[in-house]
């Protein structure tokens, strides 16, 4: 059998190891084909080799051994053509390649709005998920001086940060009233707002990005922004989002059916035969319930395995795991786990808040049991909190046991007793 | 990308291994040399002693205490730099202050002042088999009682009972001067340690191996004391394998190429590839309580933890496999754990067995099944 996989991001890699772990290189021919590096890289790790806290080769999470030892072949190209029929595709370079599955793992690309000024920028904008992006941001970053970073997101504040560690001077715009609204409440904004402004970032909220102004050669010179505010700037970091990697699917002679991503049913199936989608590009559901995008790095990895599971012929209903997520604004750091957005209104919340430090919990929950966690500056164990939502606890109980759930350093935990409660209902 | 400007160049070059990486190494040398050279004449060529003059000058009873001082200081200063940047980890606060405060007593100054009450200069902080000497007959018998004990049940129980408490952190990165100036002055170039699957290989028989030749040594060296003066050939083999084995390890890897290597073989070359104590107090550990705890599921696979293990252990390997794992080498620093920004790892001392699948193939090449 020869499994071909589009794409050597966590999905395709998870996906390709997950198939070897199970078929031997006598019963498993495996291609990674990848135009974006030739080794499976961290995305997550970008913002430290920008901040030459990490070199790019620290950021290969395997040995480039272990390739040549478990046999998966590499293709550094790009896919331009699927024929289903033949089950073959096209890599840019003229080769062919025929297949019996093929995963398509190609991920996301970020999302862009058609800026006013936009079409004259031939430099200096930049977005920050791919190595290339890297490469372009490391460029810029010796002729910039003032920087803009446009999206109330984690990539923005990653961005963000590193922008300040190279010295620039950074303002950051974002769209809401503070930062994430997303996934934070207002307090917990404002506490992430205040840590991007302790570290120099002038935090532009309930602002929208009007114009880009560029110069003669084409490079970003500065932005204005929805209050006719004119923010000087030599990079334009846009982190507003991302969006499945489907367009170049709309070329192909046989196309699978897509939606916002590659449609794919609960068992990673796209409408082609033997052809899968998995990770940031697909979009899994069935007829009759709403389509499920997913992407952040845990549900990309788990799909990588599920699918593997799938092409290797096994049943797989794929539902995801009780959410959760995690992040770091600087120095604070970030858990969640459950339902913190969206919830039913007449949801109740307990909002915990330490004295004196950038430390706060928040829970949610009903009349008779806990619905999520949303946690800032301390460590936990997501697994335990997974567990008491699995287990219909009570706040009671929760509250009763919270400290069982504590994950910081030795010496370093947070007595839990000083907090400050409050009780609110949304 | 390094960051702008001739300071930005000279700090990315002189922690990623640039000439003036070398130059500093090249220094280092220069410097072990001289201090232990100095004064003598090798192959016709006198070497000039720099160090006694200042020692003198200083009021320092010998360039030795000189040295200890320099040493105390790059400690202090470069632990005060540590406990500034890890401000916000306990953890890293209370162990960086320990640290200081044992080399500043126990390292340097008590043994001093014991030499002022015409006491034989012990180290409390130095054991064997790293301090070798202190199992010599001839050593023992210079020593009055309070210090003979302190050596042998120390070695032979205090070691490894802790040890199979707290891991070979307690004595290696809480105690020990070596692990001490590694963990302090040598924070800028901890990440340079070799992570790869081929050091790992080396470090195994290199360690081990200097650990049996320091249990040979010590035996012969007892034997020697025993039964040489009826044997004198091999009490004179005897001797010059303890003299070999003062030169090799002690002088050589310990002294000159542990700290010159800084620049850029990373912290730990002496911890992690040769030194018995080290070897002693892994093997220890396996069998204790010490682990690392890897939180399910939560690893971005970013690799912060095994770029800056200072040992060279590829940390990663195991979070992003929801592993919980303890391996010989690792002297619980805590920095791995500090790194990671998604708080996935957490050193903790329980008693619980997890079976640990990873042996160093299957980091590379898991075994196919079905």
């Amino acid at each position: 059998m020869h499994v071909v996989i589009v794409g050597n991001g966590v999905a395709g890699t998870e996906a390709a190891l997950a198939i070897r772990r199970r078929l031997s290189p006598q019963n498993a021919r495996i291609t990674l084909i990848s135009e974006e590096h030739p080794y499976f890289f961290s995305r997550t790790a970008l913002m430290y080799a920008y901040m030459d806290t990490m070199q790019r080769r620290d950021l290969e999470p395997y040995e480039r051994e272990m390739y040549r030892r478990q046999q998966i072949e590499r293709i550094q190209n790009r896919v331009v053509d699927i024929n289903a029929d033949a089950h073959t595709i096209t890599l840019r370079s003229g080769a062919t390649l025929s297949y019996d599955r093929l995963l398509l793992a190609v991920g996301a690309r970020p999302r862009m709005v058609p800026f006013e000024g936009l079409d004259e920028v031939k430099d200096g904008l930049v977005n920050f998920v791919s190595m290339q992006d890297l490469d372009h941001c490391e460029r810029l970053t010796w002729s910039t001086e003032e920087a803009v970073v446009l999206g109330g997101g984690l990539i923005g504040v990653e961005l963000a940060e590193s922008f300040v560690h190279h010295g620039l001077k950074v303002s950051f715009v974002v769209r809401e009233p503070y930062f994430w609204p997303a996934a934070l409440a207002a307090d917990e904004g404002e506490l992430i707002g205040e840590e991007i402004r302790r570290h120099g970032i002038d935090l532009i909220v309930d602002q929208e990005l009007q114009v880009i102004e560029s110069d003669e050669a084409g490079r970003v010179s500065g932005v204005r922004l929805s209050d006719g505010r004119h923010l000087p700037a030599q990079m334009l970091g846009v982190a507003i989002g991302v969006v499945p990697n489907v367009d170049w699917l709309r070329k192909v002679k046989t196309s699978p059916e897509l939606g916002r991503g590659i449609r794919v049913d609960r068992s990673f199936r796209t409408s082609l035969p033997d052809v899968f989608a998995a990770g940031d590009c697909a979009e899994i559901g069935g007829a009759d319930e709403p389509p499920l995008l997913e992407t952040i790095w845990y549900s990309a990895k788990l799909q990588g395995q599920r699918a593997a599971s799938a092409i290797l012929g096994d049943e797989v209903h794929y539902s995801p795991p009780i959410f959760y997520n995690s992040s770091k604004f600087f120095g604070i750091e970030y858990t969640t786990v459950g339902e913190c957005v969206g919830v039913p209104s007449g949801t109740r919340s307990l909002f915990r808040s330490h004295p004196k430090r950038p430390i706060t919990q928040r829970i949610l929950f009903n009349e008779d049991r806990v619905l999520g966690f949303s946690m800032l500056g301390s460590r936990w164990d997501h697994t335990l909190l997974q567990q008491w939502i699995a287990e219909r606890r009570p706040l009671d109980y929760v509250r009763e046991h919270l400290h069982r759930a504590q994950f910081d350093v030795e010496f370093g935990r947070v007595d839990l007793t000083t907090f400050k409660e409050e009780e609110r209902t949304l | 990308m390094r960051q702008k400007g001739s300071l930005g160049w000279l700090k990315h070059d002189l922690t990623h291994r640039g000439p003036t990486a070398w130059l500093l190494t090249l220094g280092l040398f220069a410097f072990y040399f001289i201090l232990y050279y100095g004064g003598r004449t090798l192959a016709g060529v006198a070497i000039p002693d720099l160090f006694t003059p200042i020692a003198q000058a200083l009021h320092l009873p010998s360039k030795w205490t000189f040295y200890g001082l320099l040493y105390t200081l790059a400690i202090a200063i470069g632990g005060a730099y540590v406990i500034y940047k890890y401000r916000h980890n306990r953890y890293q606060v209370i162990r960086t202050s320990v640290v200081i405060f044992v080399q500043a007593t126990l390292a340097f100054s008590v043994p001093w002042v014991l030499t002022i009450f015409e006491q034989p200069e012990y180290y409390f902080s130095y054991l064997w088999p790293l301090q070798i000497d202190y199992f010599y007959p001839s050593t023992i018998l210079s020593m009055p009682l309070p210090f003979i004990l302190f050596s042998l049940l120390g070695s032979l129980i205090m070691v490894p009972l802790l040890g199979i408490f707290f891991g070979k952190r307690w004595y290696c990165s809480w105690v020990c001067g070596c692990g001490g100036l590694a963990n302090t002055a040598g924070e800028p170039f901890r990440h340079l340690s070799n992570k790869s699957s081929k050091a790992w290989a080396f470090e195994k028989w290199s360690i081990h191996i200097t650990l049996f030749l320091a249990l040979v040594t010590t035996a012969l060296v007892i034997a020697s004391w025993g039964v040489g003066q009826n044997y004198p050939v091999f009490a004179e083999r005897a001797a010059s394998l303890r003299s070999l084995y003062g030169f090799v390890v002690m002088t050589l890897l310990s002294g000159i190429i542990g700290v010159a290597l800084y620049p850029v073989g990373g912290t730990r070359v002496w911890c992690r590839y040769f030194c018995p104590m080290a070897a002693l107090l892994g093997l220890v550990q396996k069998f204790g309580r010490y682990r690392i705890r890897v939180k399910d599921n939560m690893c971005i696979s970013c690799g912060l933890c095994s770029t800056y293990c200072e040992m060279g252990i590829d940390v990663r390997a195991y979070a992003q496999r929801n592993q919980d794992f303890v391996r010989a080498s690792c002297v619980g620093c805590g920095i791995c754990a500090e790194v990671c920004p998604r708080g996935v790892l957490r050193l903790e001392n329980r008693w619980r067995r997890d079976p640990q699948e990873l042996s160093m193939d299957a980091l590379l090449n898991e075994t196919y099944r079905g």
